[in-house]
């Protein structure tokens, strides 16, 4: 690793600083100072101001403003999120430690659909500029953004799980199976692979299927535009009239020259489209009852349970944070310019 | 006729006759000058006009109040309602009760049903309408009580009575056992059909598809214009301004544009309650940087353009330069942001309700239907189609409104 480099990343990780105090004051303020009364709202109108302080006390929501902030920004940084208001009071950690590697069994599927064929559909509507080819690609990405992801999940189970059931409705695994399915990991596919029980992965896969398919396919369109257009401005550039000069194959052209050079950009949308990926993985899962850090906020928010909620949201957000440290690490690598 | 220009790296001549004209002409002018995608511009203007009557006016199309339940539960879409049905025996004349209505006649029912009611209402019915005809004619016929429609079927075959009522659900599963009977039709002769079915309360889904256009709508654009209202003016004072001023609110609109959209609405919708204000204030605080951050950038390329400069040593006070020299190069990119922001705030209004938070549980709102009908998805789809079709009808015409106005105020990239 080269002296800049180093350098490069060190600044970008003190630079992550006031960003991840910037979302977790937003946290902050969105939950505790816009109006609202959280306590109220979980104990319902027919618990005495008596009883509901007691509540409050318990939470330190007593306490001044500001001594709360410090108290809310220890405990994200830390990652020690307190216990649950709600369903047996446990460890917040623990809960989303658990609910994590599903939604991440969930996104790496949809990641990888979403970057493959966003950028191979991309460049081929460029390399047919103007044909129909293009023209359907184009509104496809379109439809394909315009359609909300939970209203393309319940068609794909209308579909795949009703009339045609070739996948299962909902769930991670057939419940049956799940009795004797030891996971000690939370990925399931991860474990049945590496306890060879196949029956459980084939359960495990086509559970997978069609929420993935589902939150890929919503995240493609965006994708596909983006790869068009770059594609488009690289193949009009000097060194592809050159190499077309040269006789070089003009799919040799488009697919690694030109797409070679419009990686940047690409990786740039990948970053960006987490944030994207996060909102629809809430969505996803509820539709597919997939129970992962969204599904968990939801129900969370359902039951009123505060902390819960607060802690996931925080969580998110330093998520974001964290990805965005993530992108910019791996671009430096990429292009050497960015690091100076 | 203008010298056109020669190599290919010189302004095409259409862009410098665009920059000429001003906004509203380019609009209309536009055309001329690009190969651009007229049709796109066409489609989503009809369609966007048909979705703002629809909003405006459900009334005039709405066949039913959206929260009357007007028909029986989840009755799939133009499929004759079967209710309670008139049986007699198969060798019958009997076309309707009105046959078999005198007090000589016996109608037989299983004792304590709602068929019983059934049959009520539909005689007071009759001898309303008679009454007010002035015919003198009264429907009474003689009950007939029975444990069981079993019993009934079996007496009804024998000739015993002259007419049997049940609901036909209860019925299907026991006619192939009484070859002796047969149905006549729908009790009421009500067979009312619904052309997009029924939700499970008996609502007309027809109606309250439409009836959700309003609500998408007021929110939709709601929460696009506070944005509007609020990102503009601070994008614009925070680029003009500059200083610690500028660089505080860049970052706090950074980190908030950072955050995932759906879950900062979460958040908001969480701890704010359910009310339609409260769904705009969440979606409207997503979409504040979305203005900020371009309407700034603009702000920054344009003030130092030399013709502000020249204002500037005219003597203009700040805020005139603001508004008369920087606002108007502002807008144009202003105006396709919003078309696509009205898009994505239906996606987030419809998101939100979707997963229980924002509206109140009877407002007739396409995500609140998405969810009930989630729970009768094996049995009922078009509780979920319809309403999924039209959200997403109503986000693609107002992307495909963006991405047109784009290609026009930005011929640029029609050329991608």
């Amino acid at each position: 690793m080269s002296a800049s480099l180093r350098k490069f990343i060190l600044t970008r990780i003190l630079l992550t600083i006031p960003m991840v105090l910037i979302l977790i004051t937003l946290v902050f303020i969105i939950m505790r100072i816009l109006p609202g009364d959280p306590i109220r709202s979980q104990l319902g109108p027919r618990v005495t101001e008596a009883q509901a302080n007691v509540l409050r006390e318990r939470l330190g929501l007593n306490r001044p403003l500001i001594v709360q902030y410090g108290d809310f920004l220890w405990k994200m940084i830390t990652f020690n999120f307190g216990n649950a208001l709600t369903q047996g009071e446990r460890p917040i950690k623990q809960e989303l430690a658990e609910k994590l590697p599903a939604t991440i069994e969930l996104s790496v599927p949809a990641v990888i659909f979403m970057a493959v064929v966003g950028v191979w559909s991309g460049a081929y509507a460029a390399k047919n500029r103007k044909k129909p080819v293009d023209y359907i690609f184009r509104l496809l990405s379109i439809a394909v953004y315009s359609i909300p992801i939970f209203v393309m999940g319940l068609l794909f189970q209308i579909l795949f799980s009703v009339r045609m059931p070739v996948f299962p409705l909902a769930g991670r695994m057939d419940t049956l199976m799940l009795v004797n399915f030891d996971s000690p990991t939370n990925f399931y596919v991860i474990d049945a692979l590496i306890t060879g029980n196949w029956p459980a992965l084939g359960s495990a896969l086509a559970h997978l299927a069609l929420p993935a398919f589902t939150l890929g396919l919503a995240l493609t369109g965006v994708f596909v535009r983006l790869t068009r257009v770059n594609m488009i401005e690289m193949l009009q550039s000097d060194f592809i009239t050159a190499g077309r000069a040269r006789g070089i194959p003009e799919r040799r052209l488009v697919y690694q020259h030109a797409l070679r050079n419009t990686f940047i950009p690409i990786l740039t949308l990948i970053g960006l489209q987490f944030a994207a990926l996060m909102a629809g993985a809430v969505l996803t899962e509820t539709t597919f009852s997939w129970p992962g850090i969204g599904r968990y906020l939801v129900e969370r928010i359902e039951l009123r349970d505060y902390t819960a909620v607060q802690a996931t949201i925080g969580v998110f957000a330093m998520f974001v944070a964290g990805i965005s440290l993530i992108m910019d690490i791996l671009y430096a690598f990429i292009d050497p310019r960015i690091r100076y | 006729m203008e010298e056109k220009p020669t190599t290919p790296d010189a302004v095409p001549q259409w862009q410098l006759d665009l920059d000429k004209v001003g906004f509203v002409r380019r609009l209309f002018l536009a055309r001329k000058w690009y190969g651009g995608d007229w049709w796109f511009v066409a489609v989503s203007a009809v369609l966007l006009l048909f979705i703002i009557l629809l909003g405006a006016a459900p009334q005039w199309f709405a066949p039913y109040d959206p929260r009357a339940e007007v028909g029986p539960a989840l009755l799939a879409p133009g499929e004759v309602p079967l209710g309670y049905v008139l049986v007699v025996p198969a060798g019958s004349t009997t076309t309707s009760i009105k046959d078999i209505g005198t007090n000589k006649n016996n109608i037989g029912f299983v004792v304590g049903s709602p068929a019983s009611q059934a049959l009520r209402k539909t005689t007071d019915e009759l001898n309303a309408a008679e009454k007010e005809a002035g015919t003198g004619i009264t429907y009474q016929p003689r009950p007939r009580r029975y444990e069981t429609n079993e019993l009934g079927l079996a007496d009804l075959a024998s000739g015993k009575i002259d007419g049997f009522v049940a609901s036909m659900e209860e019925l299907e599963p026991l006619l192939p056992n009484f070859p002796g009977v047969k149905v006549v039709g729908n009790l009421s002769g009500n067979t009312r059909t619904f052309t997009l079915g029924t939700n499970q309360l008996g609502q007309d889904v027809l109606s309250r598809v439409i009836w959700g256009t309003r609500i998408a709508l007021i929110v939709g654009l709601s929460s696009a214009i506070a944005a509007f209202l609020l990102g503009v003016p601070l994008g614009l004072i925070s680029g003009f301004v500059g200083g610690p001023f500028d660089r505080i609110l860049t970052m706090l609109m950074d980190s908030l544009y950072s955050f995932p959209g759906l879950i900062l609405a979460i958040a908001i919708a969480a701890v704010l309650g359910a009310g339609i204000g409260n769904v705009i204030v969440a979606i409207a605080v997503l979409y504040i940087p979305t203005y900020f951050r371009i309407v700034r950038g603009q702000t920054l390329s344009v003030k130092n353009d030399l013709y502000v400069e020249a204002a500037r040593s005219l003597g203009t006070p700040p805020w005139q330069i603001l508004t008369k020299y920087i606002l108007p190069n502002v807008i144009p990119s202003v105006v396709i942001i919003f078309s696509v922001n009205v898009a994505d705030a239906i996606l987030t209004e419809a998101g939100l309700s979707f997963l229980g938070l924002g509206l109140p549980p009877d407002t007739p709102d396409w995500g609140i239907d998405l969810a009930r009908g989630q729970d009768y998805i094996r049995r009922a789809w078009w509780l979920i189609t319809y309403p999924g079709l039209m959200v997403s009808l109503v986000t693609l015409s107002f992307s495909m409104l963006g991405e047109s106005l784009a290609e026009i105020l930005n011929p640029r990239l029609a050329e991608l």
